[in-house]
């Protein structure tokens, strides 16, 4: 299940609060400042391009890399490594296929990520990074390259994203992966109704081009404790079909197997070394920045 | 059990509605979006086909609930009468049930209804009730005490009958009364049963019930009740013919209906033998009358029946009676021998036959003591003791039972030796009022001489002026029957053993007095005679209820066997008294002794009060008695027992709280009971 980790000093407000804000960009402001004040250090990792340390040559070395001044102390070559260039490309994956737009009562899962999205690209934006946004249902909807200049886009996007059509993840996402030509954050949001098999092999060609990839996995709390009490029919959103249910006879198995397939996922992805988080939409917005700025940090040094 | 909207029960059909919600919605409409039926698809449902009904006690449940609760819309109540409904309120009850068995209730099924009343009474009692059952007419009787036994009460009520007793509910309230004020039991309740005659209550009847006592009235009467009844005139016409006695019967006919009732036959029987038939008619709740040809009256006790068409009261349809020949009375008068001494006398004693007087007149030297045998009555008017009488013999006839009337007048004389059977003691001749004369102002109404002058204008005694008259000292035991206006006594009386001897102060012809020319003298002259002749009147019939001394009846001491109406024989010893009390209505036979050829024989008819049917209104009675009004129960267009209306019972009952709540408690289980159930299963 979801376990709460809020940083503390950290002050958040409920996800239904925010959803009273208009304006997304105004959302972000609110949400990240307050993140970024609550904590014990400096978020910011630079953009300097400062020298970190020397290495040995290898061929194929760029020769105009060598340090000079050393080979006439030591007359040994060595590379001169430095800080890595820390702008670089932030890409929200975002699903708004139709499951994405289930709501038990606060926000929908799509105005989740949508919060989250904003969040995130806003933060990104402020350490200069190029932030673009992909939606994408069964195929890609929307596709805002990464650019420093794009923010607005994005919210835009953010904003007119709804969820209409049934969802697949391994169509977009193939075409999505011969599209990256150069590395960066992928950010991918999705309910993930799918096998774990089927989201793990759609969503490997991601990694290919070494991208650091931060998997949000969007839940209804209904979607997670099943608490119904009616016998009724239930529909599927995407597909349609309606079958009876008595949840009180059916919420223990599906807890269960939803619970099941939430660690698969988890083990799934951490094989991969790929972040995963399962974020439900009555949860502040806090662990997943801190996810976000975790990831972010592990990119500060390019070796 | 009653229904008072049975429509209601159409929606009974409602309960398939369980079995419709099984078999036909097997889906609920009720459709919830989920993102994503990925997970439930994977759990393994029982799709049941729900044609098959797996919980018969659910549905059992549901159905018994809707069932009693559309019986309750349907509102049912029982059929009791109000009593059970009290008792199946309320808690232990003593109840007196009063049951009416006069004459009356024998009109068509009243008393079936009313026993049927009695019944459902009985019936309600239950737990530490009790009941006791008192069966009235004129008289009340503890039929049964209480008890809470009902096959005791049920057998007691089988065993009653209707009797030919007259109505009267002040006995029967007053020993209910009685009864219930002993009793230790909360609730305490009289329950009379009855046609309600209004004759049979009073409003002078000191009956009055304490707080706490309840009177529940049940009538059976028929407003519209017709009833005809027939009585014969005691003065039957008595005539002479070739020495034997003819007698006519005249009847009257009364119709106690609002119908006028024409051409009913009217019989004579004599000794059990029609006689005669005639037709009569008579308007609505007005009488008429009968004449029937003289017949001969040769023997005595001849038992007559008169029969006047039929009517649900078959009771008051004939009349029975006994006729006996007359017999005269034997008055010896003696006289001074002189001409019309004793005219005014015998000339009174001349009129009239009943009864007829036997007038003999002697003179006073002609009387010896066999003269004065089987005289019912001697007169010595105005005349000396007669030798013949004197020395005792005139006593002993006195004190063998005989009487003795001895009217002064200037040749009257009285011996010193006979002082004790003169009632005083003799003074000189008075001249009252200085010659003005005086009257006779103050005779003793209560004296059985003087009784029948004792209503209004029933005789003129100021108009007789009496001039002369002997003065007369009573003696401590004498009383004074009449006196004069100047206070002397003109009349006193002395019982001598079993006789009586009357001294009259004045003459009974005119010397003294104008007494012979006015109204009042035959009257009175005919009265003194039968008083000291103790001539009775034999009666032709009694009514019920009545109680007769057969040994004054009978003159006799021998034992007697009675044979009643109905067939039973009383032997009553000569040890016991002779009373005897007419219960039923009919002719009584009485032998006396062995060698009793012809029985004596007493007709006893019903009280005619009984044949007025007319009601009394119930609630008139209870609000005399309790002091409070109260509902009725009237029965008298049913056969079945005695009953609320359906409306008032539904009311007083309220079966359907019951109903409904017990329905909507077996919802409540049926709710509990499925939702365990379909905790534990995963099928819908």
């Amino acid at each position: 299940m979801i376990q709460s980790s809020a940083i503390p000093g950290a002050r958040f407000v409920e996800p239904k609060i925010l959803a009273r804000i208009g304006s997304l960009d105004l959302l972000a402001r609110t949400v990240v400042d307050g993140f970024i004040n609550g904590l014990h250090r400096a978020p910011y990792f630079g953009a300097s391009i400062d020298f970190a340390e020397h290495r040995g040559y290898v061929a194929g070395d760029d020769i105009r890399r060598v340090d000079w001044r050393l080979f006439a102390r030591t007359d040994r070559f060595y590379v001169k490594q430095y800080e890595a260039d820390t702008n670089t490309n932030f890409t929200v994956l975002f699903d708004i296929s139709k499951s994405m737009g289930f709501s038990s009562g606060g926000v929908s899962k799509l105005e989740y990520g949508s919060y989250l999205a904003a969040c995130l690209a806003y933060m990104a934006q402020k350490q200069r990074d190029r932030v673009g946004i992909i939606t994408f249902d069964q195929e890609i909807v929307t596709h805002v390259p990464a650019s420093a200049k794009h923010f607005n886009v994005v919210l835009h996007t953010l904003d007119r994203a709804k969820a209409a059509r049934p969802g697949h993840l391994s169509t977009p996402l193939k075409l999505m992966a011969e599209h990256f030509k150069r590395r960066g954050i992928l950010l991918l949001i999705s309910d993930f109704y799918d096998e774990p098999d089927d989201i793990l092999e759609a969503i490997k060609p991601l990694r290919f081009l070494g991208n650091d990839l931060i998997v949000f996995h969007v839940l209804d709390p209904r979607e997670i404790d099943f608490e119904y009490e009616d016998a009724s029919t239930f529909e599927d959103l995407e597909t349609t079909d309606q079958m009876p249910v008595v949840p009180q006879s059916f919420r223990d198995q599906y807890r269960s197997m939803i619970q099941e397939h939430i660690n698969t996922l988890q083990t799934r992805f951490s094989e991969q070394r790929i972040d995963y988080a399962l974020l439900n939409t009555d949860e502040p917005l806090d662990r997943a920045l801190f996810s976000y700025l975790s990831s972010r940090e592990k990119l500060m040094r390019v070796r | 059990m009653s229904f008072l909207a049975p429509l209601f029960f159409i929606a009974l059909g409602t309960a398939v509605v369980p079995i419709l919600v099984h078999l036909i919605q097997r889906e609920r409409k009720h459709v919830v979006h989920f993102p994503s039926l990925m997970f439930v698809r994977r759990i393994p449902y029982q799709s049941v086909r729900r044609r098959r009904i797996r919980h018969w006690f659910l549905l059992l449940m549901r159905i018994a609930a809707l069932a009693l609760i559309i019986a309750a819309f349907a509102r049912p109540f029982f059929r009791q009468s109000a009593a059970a409904m009290a008792a199946a309120l309320g808690g232990d009850r003593e109840i007196v049930v009063l049951l009416d068995t006069s004459a009356s209730m024998g009109y068509g099924d009243h008393f079936e209804k009313a026993k049927a009343a009695a019944r459902s009474a009985i019936d309600s009692i239950g737990g530490a009730s009790r009941a006791t059952l008192v069966l009235f007419n004129k008289n009340a009787e503890e039929n049964m005490r209480a008890t809470s036994d009902r096959g005791r009460l049920e057998a007691a009520l089988a065993a009653a009958k209707v009797t030919s007793g007259g109505t009267k509910y002040g006995s029967a309230l007053k020993l209910a009364e009685s009864i219930l004020s002993r009793s230790t039991l909360p609730k305490k309740e009289a329950i009379l049963i009855s046609d309600f005659q209004r004759v049979g209550w009073s409003s002078s009847e000191d009956v009055h019930f304490t707080e706490g006592i309840q009177l529940t009235p049940i009538s059976v009467a028929d407003d519209k009740a017709s009833n005809l009844s027939v009585a014969v005139s005691p003065n039957f016409g008595r005539s002479t013919f070739s020495g034997q006695e003819r007698i006519t019967v005249n009847a009257g006919i009364a119709n106690h209906g609002a119908e006028a009732l024409s051409k009913i036959p009217v019989t004579l029987e004599i000794e059990g033998r029609p006689m005669e038939t005639v037709t009569a008619s008579a308007a609505p709740n007005a009488a008429s009358s009968v004449s029937f040809a003289p017949f001969t009256l040769a023997e005595p006790a001849v038992r007559g029946t008169v029969k006047a068409g039929t009517d649900p009261m078959a009771a008051d349809n004939e009349f029975h009676f006994v006729l006996t020949p007359s017999l005269s009375v034997s008055v010896l008068v003696i006289d001074s021998g002189e001409r019309d001494s004793s005219f005014f006398l015998t000339s009174a004693l001349g009129i009239g036959n009943t009864p007829a007087f036997q007038v003999e007149i002697v003179p006073a030297a002609r009387v010896s003591a066999t003269t004065l045998e089987k005289r019912a009555a001697v007169i010595l008017n105005d005349a000396p003791l007669p030798p013949g009488a004197a020395g005792g013999v005139l006593k002993r006839y006195v004190e063998r039972g005989g009487g003795l009337l001895v009217a002064f007048g200037p040749r009257s004389s009285w011996p010193s030796t006979e002082a004790d059977l003169l009632p005083g003691v003799l003074g000189p001749v008075v001249d009252p009022n200085d010659g003005r004369g005086a009257t006779i102002a103050a005779p003793d109404y209560n004296h059985q001489v003087f009784e029948v002058f004792k209503a209004a204008r029933s005789g003129d005694f100021s108009a007789v002026r009496v001039l002369r008259y002997r003065a007369l000292q009573p003696g401590k035991d004498d009383r004074v029957i009449a006196r004069f206006d100047d206070g002397a006594a003109a009349a006193v009386e002395r019982r001598i053993g079993t006789g009586r001897v009357i001294a009259f102060t004045t003459t009974l012809d005119n010397t003294w007095t104008e007494f012979p020319t006015k109204t009042v003298y035959l009257p009175v002259v005919q009265q003194l005679v039968k008083y000291l002749a103790r001539y009775e009147q034999p009666n032709s019939w009694n009514t019920v209820g009545q109680v007769v001394d057969l040994s004054v009846l009978l003159k006799s001491r021998a034992d007697r066997v009675v044979s009643t109406p109905a067939g039973e024989r009383l032997r009553i010893p000569s040890t016991e008294p002779g009373l005897l009390e007419l219960n039923e209505q009919g002719v009584y036979e009485i032998r006396t002794g062995a060698g009793s050829a012809r029985p004596d024989r007493i007709a006893v008819n019903l009280d005619p009060a009984e044949s007025d049917l007319t009601p009394l209104d119930p609630a008139e009675l209870v609000a005399a008695v309790t002091g409070h009004a109260v509902q009725t129960t009237n029965q008298s267009s049913s056969t079945e027992p005695v009953q609320l209306s359906p409306e008032e019972a539904e009311k007083r009952q309220g079966l359907w709280w019951y109903l409904l709540i017990a329905g909507l408690f077996l919802l409540a289980a049926e709710m509990a009971v499925s939702n365990v159930l379909s905790r534990n299963e995963r099928f819908l």
